[in-house]
């Protein structure tokens, strides 16, 4: 869906401009909610309750999160440790949706807690988790992602 | 996944569309999760509908106009507004107007119309061992960790599961999953449920995660205390269940707890812990407008103290005090004589909603239709650490965390006071 406020293909590529292109690469991940999506990376440190720490109407991060405060998550790939705090969770990711400011998928390094994936799958967010290597350090900002969550993979780069 | 034939018959649509796409969402669900099968659920804690969410009571609304109905016990969770007194919260009438909707729609799905994230003390209380779904991380604790009975932290689909009666059998459904991954050594006496909430958030942030094990309270805690524990470790971690042995169904002791031997290293719960959420919501110069007490809603044991603090005193001009309970506590309260107390002394007694629940949420979404307008706030004195960090991430204005009995105190004098003096 096209939603106000959610990068397009061409910032997108404004933003790799500079950045050194490189073979795509592929990270197995356990596919916890399927669907494909793209967009780029927003890696977040902290454990992340989305009830609290977002903002629906603008996806701005307000909560407690050093790492992406300030941030926006609408069409980023959320790259993040996992889940924490309110089981309002769903209806904060649905919400995002409802108003366009969704990430486009996320990508969880331990099992999200059911309430994120119960939202992930009424908005449609792929969600992967466990992914094979370590996504928090290797992974950077802005770097372009596809992540497939029925395939359980995330492909790095080839955009 | 493993189905049984009437799992089966439902996602075919044998049962009618609303169990068939119940049925869906479940098994959508269970497979994520790597579910064997579903297994008998006994209770439903589920999702309100809320008006502060676009289109979010529209969900609860369109399930009932399709004619779904709960096939266990089930009650709603907290909402946006005060149905009743709502002209007490300054909520404007188009949000309450929606709000009610919302009670319509549980009526005719058959769910109990609690709005509350206590709905034990309002008499749901599930037993040792029932299998039960929960979309308010507070009851999914409680009822995991003083109670005995299993449940995850839901979303949405707890409605679903209340309509199937069935849930996949994952998580905390599984004997594996409800044992100790941390102990907690507890150092320090704490004096307060608001000790035990403040306590509470620090080892949530200690640990993120996990099944964290009690070990050393001086004294069997409260049923308060649990809760007011239990609610802060389930909003700074990601954590579903605590044990403290000799009160969590089945275990009797710290061995018990754990299934591969007790752990060398222990996490240390000291007087400095406590301390420490105090000062995370301690921030700003002491100037609020409100105090709220009641966070999660309050027990009859809560109001009946309250009432005792407050009977012939007088809430300071330019202040307003807030307590939040449930409609059924409130009602019990009101024919203990209790709410007469409070209302005398100028204390507003609130339901089915609370502070960062209310219209004074800043990051929720109402439809621009309903005029909300958060009023500027310069500060909330509260007694809960839950509540402490989603009023300042969700309403966005200073939280300052004491005492239940300080909270008070601070609404009397109109003047902070701190938990512990500077």
């Amino acid at each position: 869906m096209s939603a106000p406020g959610r990068p397009t293909r061409e910032s997108f590529e404004r933003q790799r401009e500079g950045s050194a292109v490189s073979a795509p690469r592929t990270i197995r991940a356990r596919g916890l909610v399927g669907g494909k999506a793209s967009g780029p990376a927003l890696v977040a440190r902290e454990p992340v309750s989305f009830l609290g720490d977002v903002d629906i109407r603008s996806g701005e991060i307000v909560g407690d999160l050093s790492s992406v405060k300030g941030k926006r998550m609408g069409g980023c790939v959320l790259v993040f440790p996992g889940s924490m705090g309110s089981a309002g969770a769903w209806r904060f990711l649905y919400q995002q949706f409802v108003h366009g400011t969704h990430p486009a998928a996320l990508i969880a390094v331990q099992l999200p807690d059911p309430s994120v994936a119960q939202g992930a799958m009424m908005a449609g967010i792929p969600v992967v988790c466990e992914p094979d290597e370590d996504v928090l350090s290797r992974i950077v900002d802005g770097e372009m992602l596809t992540v497939d969550g029925a395939a359980g993979t995330i492909t790095v780069g080839g955009h | 996944m493993k189905l049984f034939p009437r799992d089966e018959e439902m996602l075919a649509g044998r049962h009618g569309e609303p169990l068939r796409k119940a049925m869906d969402a479940l098994v959508t669900l269970g497979r994520a999760y790597g579910a064997e099968d579903m297994v008998d659920i006994g209770y439903a804690h589920i999702h309100a509908g809320m008006a502060m969410y676009k289109d979010d009571v529209k969900l609860m609304e369109d399930l009932a106009d399709m004619g779904a109905r709960v096939a266990v016990p089930s009650s709603a969770n907290i909402a946006n507004a005060d149905l009743v007194n709502w002209r007490q919260t300054g909520a404007p009438e188009p949000l309450v107007r929606l709000q009610q909707r919302a009670a319509g729609a549980h009526r005719r799905m058959g769910s109990a119309c609690t709005f509350t994230c206590t709905p034990y003390w309002a008499g749901h209380w599930p037993t040792w061992n029932m299998h039960m779904v929960s979309i308010e991380s507070t009851v999914t604790i409680f009822c995991n960790s003083v109670l005995g009975a299993r449940s995850n932290r839901d979303g949405f689909f707890a409605v679903y599961a209340a309509m199937a009666g069935r849930y996949p059998r994952f998580g905390y459904h599984l004997d594996s999953s409800r044992r100790g991954t941390h102990l907690v050594r507890v150092e320090t006496t704490p004096q307060s449920v608001s000790d035990f909430s403040a306590l509470g958030f620090e080892i949530g942030r200690s640990l993120g995660g996990g099944v964290a094990v009690f070990d050393g309270f001086a004294r069997r805690p409260t049923l308060d205390q649990l809760d007011a524990l239990g609610a802060a470790l389930g909003t700074s971690g990601g954590i579903s269940m605590f044990i403290v042995p000799g009160v969590t169904p089945p275990y009797a002791t710290v061995g018990d707890a754990f299934s591969h031997g007790v752990p060398k290293e222990a996490i240390v719960a000291d007087a400095a812990a406590i301390r420490a959420a105090y000062e995370r919501f301690g921030e700003g110069e002491g100037v609020f407008d409100l105090v709220h007490i009641g966070c999660p809603h309050a027990s009859f044991e809560e109001m009946k103290t309250y009432a005792g603090w407050l009977d012939g005193k007088r809430v300071s001009d330019g202040v307003e005090l807030w307590i939040t309970t449930s409609r059924s506590v409130r009602n019990m309260a009101t024919e203990a004589g209790y709410v007469a107390v409070l209302e005398r002394a100028g204390a507003r007694v609130i339901s089915d909603t609370c502070p960062m629940s209310c219209h004074f949420a800043r990051t929720a979404s109402p439809d621009p239709a309903l005029g909300v307008q958060p009023p500027a706030l310069r500060g909330i004195v509260v007694d809960s650490a839950k509540q402490a960090k989603y009023v300042r991430d969700m309403v966005r204005c200073p939280a300052l965390l004491t005492s239940t009995e300080n909270a008070v105190e601070s609404a009397i004098s109109g003047r902070f006071v701190p938990r512990f003096p500077a």
